[in-house]
């Protein structure tokens, strides 16, 4: 390995994913270097999700290969991968608290799970998580006590709480309001630079896309059409990624696709 | 031969053509067996899992959380079970008691309902009520926590859902099912001595006389052997269908309906096997 480049945190190469006849990716190819801020943008149903989701190994490709700093993640034993997810933290799109625990049970879960630390390590432990997201009020509520805004924040402790070297957003403004929006963007922001971690988010919302990514890569077709900085990415001239940016419904994204007929 | 069959509206509903009915019958054993091969290594995994930590010298799961599903599936069922049984010993008490009085043999139903009891309708009564019980409890609440991402978070967490979510789970209902077919036999026995003091003249303590003398202990250890079985069949049922759930809230519904009628009708075949089994090789 060449010292002067930095190691990839991921590395995605030429994956493939099918599910029966249906075929999600068709051979993508990634790479997200530490510390950076991925975005991951595409239209619903493009396979976005479904990265994440084999970045953490609880999918398997079809075809390919995918790497976790030295492991690669496909080829991992039960036990081995059980331990390499401890170093990569995951925040649902509906934030997928344990509904029966408490969100200090919540946030503690990893550590008494997983560590051998007392409960008073584990206490002070999250409450420094709490306090991170600007929730240690919340401490000894149940979730359905919460709104959504208050919910993801208290997922974005639980993925904080091992210290991952890499945070998974997925969809992290759905189903919020442009102000909590924005509030969590400025989160993920804020919490990315004070704990060093990488981080790919998953998104199809534009202003958050581009508020929080440090770079951007366009889902299209179960292929990665263009990766890059975010400026580079406003001016690509790729007629996918121009007509995604915009909005637009004229262009190659509906064409032959039951979307196209309804606008018509 | 499938080309002489027009396709008509009569036809359409009922295959006639053999092969595919033949076809259809081997896909149907088909997915028996997978389902079936699906739950035998939900099983071994889930014992891999366990057991796996405990090599590493931590405790499987929390205590806590044993101790809360065991509350809920044994002392919640208790109500429930020794209630039903009591009426059943009941029902059975009077009814071959009034059969057995026509001989003047009506001393036996003190022993009949015993043994009956202690070895066979214990076990399984308890087995179906608590398949109904806590089997379509746990199926319902394993499915919501499927449908809304929770078993992945877990999953993600480096957490196995195995070891976390459905070995208390199963530890607990295999557990208490002994306990709880106890208590449905005792009830059973219960009921019998009030119609036997009421309806047949038979004193308390010659009741007692009667049921130790034809209560013998293989009987008592067949039952409780069988409900140690019954205990991990509906657990490992419950859990591997709330986990096996997608597609909503209409998932969940329709795992919980197949996770009862699943471990029902396990729990009757169990039974029957392990019957035939014991006759023939332990006569």
């Amino acid at each position: 390995m060449n010292n002067s480049t930095p190691p990839h945190v991921v590395e995605l190469r030429d994956v493939r994913l099918q599910f029966g006849e249906k075929k999600v990716l068709e051979g993508v190819s990634l790479a997200v270097e530490p510390q950076e801020r991925l975005v991951v943008m595409g239209q619903s149903g493009s396979g976005k999700s479904t990265i994440l989701r084999l970045v953490l190994g609880i999918l398997q490709p079809t075809a390919g290969s995918i790497f976790f700093q030295q492991y690669e993640i496909t080829r991992l034993k039960r036990r081995k991968l059980q331990q390499v997810r401890t170093q990569i933290g995951m925040v649902y799109q509906y934030s997928a608290l344990l509904s029966s625990r408490s969100v200090r049970d919540n946030i503690a879960l990893p550590l008494e799970e997983l560590t051998t630390k007392t409960r008073a390590e584990i206490d002070r432990i999250v409450d420094e998580k709490l306090e991170m997201v600007g929730m240690l009020a919340t401490k000894h509520q149940m979730p359905s006590e919460l709104s959504g805004g208050m919910k993801k924040r208290i997922s974005f402790a639980r993925a904080l709480v091992m210290d991952p070297e890499l945070i998974l957003f997925d969809e992290p403004s759905a189903g919020l309001d442009p102000v909590i929006s924005s509030v969590i963007d400025e989160l993920i922001i804020s919490l990315s630079e004070q704990s060093k971690v990488t981080s790919i988010i998953v998104t199809h919302e534009m202003d958050s896309a581009f508020r929080v990514g440090t770079k951007m890569a366009m889902l299209y077709r179960g292929s990665i059409i263009e990766v890059g900085e975010p400026e580079k990415f406003k001016q690509s001239k790729n007629p996918v990624v121009a007509q995604f940016l915009s909005g637009s419904t004229e262009g190659p994204i509906l064409e032959g696709t039951n979307d196209a007929i309804a606008t018509k | 031969m499938a080309e002489a069959i027009p396709e008509t509206e009569e036809n359409r509903s009922f295959e006639t053509n053999p092969v595919v009915v033949v076809q259809g019958v081997g896909q149907m054993g088909r997915s028996f067996l997978a389902e079936v091969g699906g739950m035998f290594w939900f099983i071994v995994n889930t014992i891999a899992e366990t057991t796996d930590n405990m090599r590493r010298g931590r405790a499987p799961f929390r205590a806590s959380s044993f101790f809360r599903h065991s509350a809920r599936a044994g002392v919640g069922s208790v109500p429930l079970v020794a209630m039903v049984s009591f009426f059943l010993g009941l029902t059975m008490a009077l009814l071959t008691g009034y059969q057995l009085e026509r001989f003047g043999t009506e001393r036996l139903v003190p022993g009949l309902v015993a043994i009956a009891f202690t070895r066979e309708l214990g076990p399984l009564l308890t087995g179906i009520m608590l398949a109904a019980r806590i089997g379509a409890s746990f199926t319902a609440e394993l499915g919501t926590m499927q449908v809304s991402e929770e078993v992945e978070a877990i999953e993600a967490m480096g957490i196995s859902p195995l070891r976390f979510l459905v070995a208390p789970r199963m530890l607990a209902l295999v557990a208490l099912m002994p306990c709880l077919s106890i208590i449905s036999s005792l009830a059973a026995i219960f009921a019998t001595s009030l119609i036997s003091v009421a309806y047949f003249n038979i004193a308390f303590v010659y009741f007692n006389d009667l049921v130790l003398s034809s209560l013998l202990i293989r009987d008592i250890v067949t039952g409780i052997a069988k409900s140690f079985l019954f205990g991990l069949l509906i657990g490992a049922v419950a859990c591997y269908r709330g986990l096996s759930v997608s597609g909503g809230a209409a998932g969940v519904g329709i795992a919980t309906t197949s996770s009862v009628v699943t471990a029902i009708t396990a729990v009757i075949a169990f039974d029957t096997v392990f019957n035939v089994v014991y006759v023939v090789f332990f006569p």
